[in-house]
């Protein structure tokens, strides 16, 4: 999808939302979704996601998101589970064998307990890269400056993030473009052994610098055309205000955020 | 009031050879003055120095003379690349972007965007997102967002390099209300073709000295010049320049209709318009595409069931504005895209199964942009690439004697993203001479050049069609397409509208019309005047127009 990390026009509640009520569910969930471990407080929170996502039409790119990290998440559940293997839970178990090595004993023990840790830390990293991912989807990088600004941070910092999320669908084209230009002019890199591969990946990364040095170059040429002076007071065209959209927003993560509390101490498993 | 360049004398370190001599004229204002000049000749320099990014921004130089304006003249500049320039998603984030920066109250700042939404007849695309817009609309809301800071000079580096017919024809209705409305601009270009009709006043840089300085008129009349600066002119007054070396008492001409009133009178009334099509033979089909069929995830028909065939050994050109499906259609051909239906058969074999690579050796697509392609450390193992990516054995002295034909020898061992840009859009072009590629597409070939770069590009496609290869162009260069092309395939919203040879097309003026792409002049007057066989270069029009003279 060659719109992955970019905002997606479209016109959903969560587009219409003052950019600082949707910066303040990202702080507030992304806390959240870095202290709560219990399985079904963030099953609850992935249900409220989900209702989120549906009502404001960003599922395909919700799930899109979700092929994209499948590998990640696959290794965070199997990397739990095989650390786990080596210790000995409370429990029901699938398969558990005693051994010894070098006169040391050992046992594994592969439970449904580590089955359960292992889906928990991957769902806790879902959770934490689409809270992200749902602000950038429905915030485009002129609402994020003029938000941050709002909240009176200095606007070098908020021009710079708002840049970066600016050029990030730029250079992600320029890489497909040079991909397409070298392997048109005989550069394999599709039938050809993985060493082979990365070293092509590695060839193309010689213009990819020198176009990203090209567009840094041109885009502060451009700041100096438009007399950006990060010491001079400026103004704004537009303005933002919150409306009832965002306090109906403000409570669902307040409920949401308190329920999710509640269910954690309610269900929690020590890991 | 007016502008004075004084004397600038410009060199970027100090070991380095000065870019600029001593260059000095007039920016008078409420004119549009167009500086010319080869690649090369110090005109990106002089827009630095003009705009103040030297020495704002780059201080290192050795700087001598002066720009005299007074401190609080306000110099804006608009790029060869608008994407570079604007910043803000939407279109009024953009347009306001410069504005913001001067610290205007919010009712200034709403009323200057609605100024230049309203100058530039704009307003409908205010609500959109930058991203969507085409070329030209991009390049519009460009010049509004530095014309909304009110510049006392607006200065436009190559404005519609890289744009189609209709993105063309919206800067230059652009430049026409602004020109009105007694805004100051310079345009840096050395494409006269295009906006010939709005300049007042030429200046011309070759190897870093003004050589010409001049109203356009006297620019026009003095052909030496214009050749030396390598400056691509109306074909009108290239058609009245070599008409009138060879017949005295020729009054000047600038337009079409300035043209058929001053030919006219010499060669008389238009003959009863019976022309005679030059039937080409028929080669082979070497690469055939049928019922191409290419639809995108989000459901948008890039290709509707094109049919083509590419005979051996012509130059065909594809031709329609942005969006009409050139690009989408060619990456087809070399395998860079799947079709949704259909098939591409090179020899009669279908491509499908092959990667891109293995498509390579026979059919070699070159892209818009060289920065896209270059990548080895010298010009002389970029030249050598293809061949050595595809195993094909070449002499190092057939690669020198290549380097030596076009002028690249003595940077053979230079970075290649050195070279200037129509310099590395010859050399991605050269290092297919050496590839074992049958079928050879240039996307956009001549993006950057000059005149002579031109020529030297005409050169090598001829050397390709005698090696016996087939050459498919997408250019919106129309004149230079009648030129060099055999045959014109003509694509709209995907479809294809028709595929003949040139003599065949240039009689269907309505489907020219339906694409709103003008026909060259040469081809226009050869039917005003009935011409036996329609003309589509200047030599062969002058030619015919002697003759009827004898």
């Amino acid at each position: 999808m060659g719109d992955f990390l970019q905002y997606v026009e479209m016109d959903s509640f969560l587009h219409r939302l003052d950019p600082r009520t949707k910066f303040m569910f990202f702080i507030v969930m992304s806390v959240l979704t870095s202290f709560v471990k219990s399985g079904v407080a963030l099953l609850f929170l992935f249900v409220v996601f989900t209702v989120i996502w549906i009502t404001s039409h960003i599922g395909k790119y919700m799930f899109e998101l979700l092929k994209k990290v499948k590998v990640l998440l696959l290794f965070i559940s199997l990397l739990w589970l095989v650390l786990g293997a080596f210790t000995v839970n409370p429990g029901p178990f699938i398969y558990r064998v005693a051994y010894t090595i070098l006169g040391n004993s050992y046992t594994f023990s592969l439970d449904w307990f580590d089955f359960y840790k292992g889906a928990v830390f991957a769902m806790r990293v879902f959770l934490m890269i689409s809270v992200f991912y749902t602000v950038i989807l429905s915030t485009n990088f002129s609402q994020i400056i003029l938000g941050l600004r709002s909240w009176n941070v200095p606007y070098s910092v908020a021009f710079g993030i708002g840049l970066v999320f600016q050029i990030i669908p730029i250079i992600i084209k320029e890489f497909t473009t040079i991909m397409e230009a070298q392997s048109s002019r005989g550069l394999e890199v599709d039938k050809c052994s993985a060493a082979a591969k990365i070293k092509n990946y590695i060839i193309v990364s010689l213009p990819l610098l020198f176009r990203v040095l090209g567009k840094g170059h041109s885009i502060s040429l451009a700041m100096h055309y438009y007399k950006l002076n990060f010491k001079m007071k400026r103004t704004s065209y537009k303005l933002i205000k919150a409306s009832y959209l965002d306090a109906i927003f403000g409570a669902v993560t307040v409920i949401s955020t308190v329920s999710t509390i509640v269910l954690h101490f309610m269900f929690y498993i020590p890991l | 009031m007016s502008f004075i360049v004084n004397g600038i004398s410009y060199k970027y370190s100090p070991e380095s050879k000065l870019v600029l001599k001593d260059v000095s004229f007039e920016v008078k204002e409420g004119q549009v003055t167009a500086i010319v000049g080869p690649s090369g000749c110090g005109k990106s320099t002089l827009v630095s120095i003009l705009s103040g990014v030297i020495p704002t921004l780059i201080n290192r130089g050795v700087y001598e003379g002066s720009f005299d304006v007074q401190e609080k003249i306000n110099i804006s500049v608009v790029s060869q690349t608008p994407e570079n320039q604007l910043f803000g998603y939407g279109v009024e984030d953009a347009i306001s972007f410069g504005i913001e920066n001067m610290g205007l109250g919010t009712d200034e700042i709403i009323e200057r965007v609605e100024y230049v939404l309203d100058l530039l007849n704009i307003q409908h695309l205010r609500k959109r997102s930058v991203a969507t817009l085409s070329g030209g609309q991009r390049q519009a809301v460009c010049i509004a967002s530095v014309l909304a800071m009110r510049p006392d000079i607006l200065i436009m580096d190559e404005p519609v390099s890289s744009l189609d017919p209709n993105g063309k024809d919206m800067i230059q209705y652009v430049l026409n209300q602004l020109r009105e409305s007694g805004q100051t601009t310079v345009i840096v270009d050395n494409n006269l073709a295009w906006f010939s009709d709005i300049v007042d006043h030429v200046i011309g840089l070759i190897d870093g000295k003004v050589v010409f300085d001049g109203d356009k008129n006297e620019f026009y009349d003095d052909f030496e010049i214009q050749e030396k600066l390598g400056v691509t002119i109306p074909q009108e007054v290239e058609i009245y320049r070599e008409i009138s070396k060879k017949v005295k008492g020729l009054n000047k001409f600038y337009s079409i209709d300035e043209a058929k009133l001053e030919i006219g009178r010499l060669i008389g009334k238009k003959d009863d318009g019976t022309q005679n099509n030059i039937h080409l033979l028929k080669t082979e089909e070497i690469l055939v595409a049928e019922g191409l069929c290419k639809s995108f995830q989000d459901g948008f028909r890039a290709l509707i069931d094109v049919d083509a065939g590419f005979e051996k050994g012509k130059v065909i050109s594809i031709l329609g504005q942005n969006g009409s499906g050139k690009t989408t259609f060619v990456k087809h051909l070399n395998g860079l895209l799947r079709p949704t239906k259909g098939t591409v058969k090179y020899k009669g074999i279908e491509t499908s199964g092959k990667t891109v690579a293995q498509i390579s050796k026979d059919i070699i697509l070159v892209f818009q942009h060289p920065e896209h392609m270059l990548f080895e450390e010298t010009v002389y193992q970029e030249l050598t690439f293809c061949a050595r990516a595809q195993g094909i054995e070449f002499k190092e002295e057939e690669a020198l004697s290549i380097l030596r034909d076009y002028d690249l020898l003595e940077y053979k061992d230079e970075l290649p993203v050195n070279l200037s840009m129509g310099q590395k859009h010859l050399l991605t072009i050269l290092s297919v001479l050496l590839s074992s590629a049958e079928v050879i597409i240039l996307d956009e070939p001549t993006l950057g050049m000059d005149l002579h770069q031109k020529n030297t590009l005409e050169d090598i496609i001829k050397r390709f069609i005698s090696q016996g290869k087939t050459m498919i162009i997408i250019s919106h260069e129309i004149p230079l397409v009648f030129k060099i092309t055999d045959q014109i395939l003509i694509l709209n919203d995907g479809i294809k509208l028709a595929h003949d040879s040139k003599q065949v097309l240039a009689n269907r003026s309505d489907i020219f019309e339906s694409i709103n792409i003008d026909l060259p002049p040469v081809v226009i007057l050869s039917k005003h005047f009935g011409f036996s066989q329609i003309c589509s270069d200047t030599n062969s029009f002058v030619q015919e127009v002697i003759h009827r003279l004898a």
